[in-house]
């Protein structure tokens, strides 16, 4: 009951928010579904909410179907099926990229557009769209916890492994941002593992405040990372004393940014996301191809940079203790 | 004289104990630790590491209850996570503030019926626990995160919020920062008695050894193998349920997510704590050992300096080690008696 109420009035903030600055496209109504990697989580929930968003405003026959769970084979099948239904384009937000080639290349031989999302590298598609490239996003939290900790001091880095790719080019972009503007910050010991496993984090901040007494600074990957650290600083007593930034959600960590024990935390909206699939699907079907600099019009997505097929935006939302109370999710 | 006749405290120990084996092992790694880190030895660290141990101890006491009977069960982190997240679920739904014991309750309740599933496919229809519990983990976790919920609620009931805040000893380091450990502690303290008196002086406690020696022989002498098969894995299921919630209370979120890949460090540590994998052998004092083991190695390895690429690496040869000098000392004695 009330993760509905939450949802329907963030649709509404939503509203307020990109009404009005929609380009209505062309008088031909298209249909352009989104598929996304799985039905009935939080993330894609919101999702959809850009979509239905994207629909109202467009008139367009734009909506959002995925699979009841993660299954790589259901989204192909999902996939046949929007295109023997005769769709003009397709958004997908793909479980395993490279198990979508073959249904993305049928897709396209048969005149559809198709753009996907969180999936550069993706051959079969007209545009990958992410929300900002990794390096940059990583040194907007170099930046941020910089200014916190008055760019001097001891920090640690998180990733949820050593394997996860965006984690670490984030914290890699993180540390030669901090190597080449800040001589003042050091960062004590390796990258440290946590396995999006909060108690990970949480004893690993025990044992970091062990090794290195002096560490005032802590960058979270994985969406728990900075909740296990802010318990951990939190009973301690230091969350004054301390800065931690990361990417995270409010739901998860809406409790240490009321206590200061959690600084700012980042995120992308896939609402906005979505909404600006649709849009760039529209501008192609309508023959115009997206162009560097160029603004879909959508929070985030106001100049976008392209790489090869890739569209990038700056689409981080950074939270603190004001404004969590905005994104319900 | 008697200081002659006496043999010194030295020889006393005895040395073939895996017990002795494992206070050995964990002295010399807090002693390294201590010499390469000197601020290890310190209260902070002794309340943190206790505090860590809470969760993985209590799991323990329930696999070594299974290890002993001669089974073993890998479902009871899905148990724990069901349990924990139902019973906040129930509780955030019904909006109405209950004590922090009754949440307690309903998660172990939650967690006794879900190990009397186990128990009936394991007792009742006598199938490999193994299996009946790999099958066990992945349907009570797929049923929890597609019926049940698969959101965080990082709002907690008010009484899981107020217990997580009840500590027993608090104290302040000299820079002016805290360290506590929370009452949670009790419950282990609580598990650890409750499960040493059902071992040592119980029938029931007698009879989980001697099922787990020769379920024939204990079958023959006129035990219920079955119904004593069902306590077990209905006393894993209960400690599965109370080591859920207290982990949600300590982590102030219930998340759906959580605990389901600890299982095989949990066995790892009732393993090197002696217990034999083949059942009838196992001690408490052996598997709190091996837990204070696990997480002093899994907590110390970035004051060691052991970049976090070795961490695991570390981590599995100690693991193997652990258990395999023990399993060799056993071969050895046995090929020397033979």
């Amino acid at each position: 009951m009330l993760k509905k109420l939450l949802l329907t009035s963030s649709a509404l903030a939503l509203t307020v928010a990109v009404v009005g600055s929609v380009a209505s496209a062309a008088d031909t109504k298209y249909t352009i579904p989104t598929i996304v990697k799985i039905s009935g989580i939080q993330w894609f929930d919101r999702m959809e909410q850009g979509v239905k968003k994207f629909a109202q405003a467009t008139g367009m026959n734009a909506y959002q179907v995925g699979p009841p769970k993660a299954d790589a084979q259901i989204q192909v099948q999902i996939i046949e099926d929007q295109i023997a239904k005769g769709v003009h384009a397709l958004t997908v937000v793909p479980f395993s990229p490279e198990a979508l080639e073959p249904v993305l290349k049928k897709a396209r031989d048969k005149g559809i557009k198709v753009i996907s999302h969180e999936a550069a590298g993706l051959k079969n598609v007209d545009y990958d769209l992410e929300a900002f490239s990794n390096a940059a996003y990583g040194e907007h939290f170099m930046k941020a916890l910089a200014a916190c900790m008055k760019e001097k001091g001891e920090y640690a880095t998180f990733v949820g492994s050593l394997t996860s790719k965006s984690h670490n080019e984030w914290v890699d972009a993180a540390i030669a941002y901090q190597k080449k503007n800040y001589p003042n910050m050091k960062m004590v010991g390796s990258k440290n593992e946590t396995f999006d496993d909060q108690q990970q984090a949480y004893a690993k901040t025990q044992e970091l405040l062990r090794a290195f007494p002096n560490v005032r600074g802590f960058e979270g990957s994985a969406s728990t990372d900075v909740a296990g650290i802010g318990l951990a600083l939190e009973e301690r007593g230091m969350s004054k004393d301390t800065c931690v930034v990361g990417t995270s959600l409010p739901s998860i960590s809406t409790q240490y940014l009321e206590t200061g024990a959690v600084d700012m935390i980042s995120f992308w909206d896939p609402a906005d996301a979505a909404y600006a699939m649709d849009t760039i699907a529209v501008d192609l079907l309508n023959g115009k191809k997206p162009a560097a600099g160029q603004d879909l019009k959508v929070p985030g997505y106001g100049k976008i940079t392209i790489e090869g097929n890739v569209i990038y935006g700056q689409a981080w939302i950074d939270v603190t203790k004001e404004n969590a109370s905005k994104y319900p999710f | 004289m008697p200081g002659t006749s006496r043999p010194s405290l030295l020889a006393r120990i005895d040395f073939g104990r895996n017990e002795t084996l494992l206070v050995l092992v964990i002295l010399a790694f807090s002693a390294v630790t201590a010499l390469v880190a000197p601020s290890f030895l310190s209260l902070p660290t002794l309340f943190d590491l206790l505090r860590n141990s809470i969760v993985m101890g209590i799991f323990a006491i329930g696999v070594l209850l299974v290890l002993i009977s001669g089974g073993i069960d890998v479902s009871f982190t899905g148990i724990a996570v069901f349990s924990l997240y139902t019973t906040t679920l129930i509780l955030t739904r019904l909006g109405v503030p209950v004590p922090w014991w009754a949440a307690f309750l309903l998660s172990i309740a939650i967690g006794t019926a879900l190990g009397l599933v186990n128990a009936l496919f394991i007792a009742g229809f006598g199938l490999p626990t193994l299996i009946v519990t790999l099958g066990t983990l992945s349907v009570i976790r797929g049923v929890l995160l597609t019926f049940v919920g698969s959101t965080l609620i990082s709002n907690l009931p008010v009484g899981l919020k107020e217990f997580a805040r009840l500590v027993m000893i608090r104290g302040t380091t000299a820079e002016g920062y805290f360290f506590s450990l929370p009452w949670a502690f009790a419950a282990l303290v609580g598990v650890v008695a409750v499960t040493w008196v059902l071992l040592q002086y119980t029938t029931l406690g007698r009879s989980i050894f001697a099922i787990g020696g020769s379920p024939e022989s204990a079958r023959r002498i006129g035990i219920p193998v079955r119904a004593v098969q069902t306590f077990v894995y209905a006393y894993v299921g209960a400690l599965a349920g109370l080591a859920g919630i207290i982990h949600a209370s300590l982590a102030r979120v219930a998340n759906p997510f959580d605990l389901v890949g600890l299982e095989m460090s949990v066995i790892a540590a009732v393993v090197l704590g002696g217990a034999r994998l083949a059942g009838g052998y196992g001690t408490i004092t052996g598997t709190l050992l091996g837990v204070v083991l696990i997480v002093l190695v899994n907590t110390s390895l970035i004051l060691l300096g052991i970049p976090s690429t070795w961490q695991m690496v570390v981590i599995g040869a100690l693991i193997l080690v652990g258990t395999g000098v023990p399993a060799w000392q056993a071969r050895r004695t046995a090929l020397r008696a033979g």
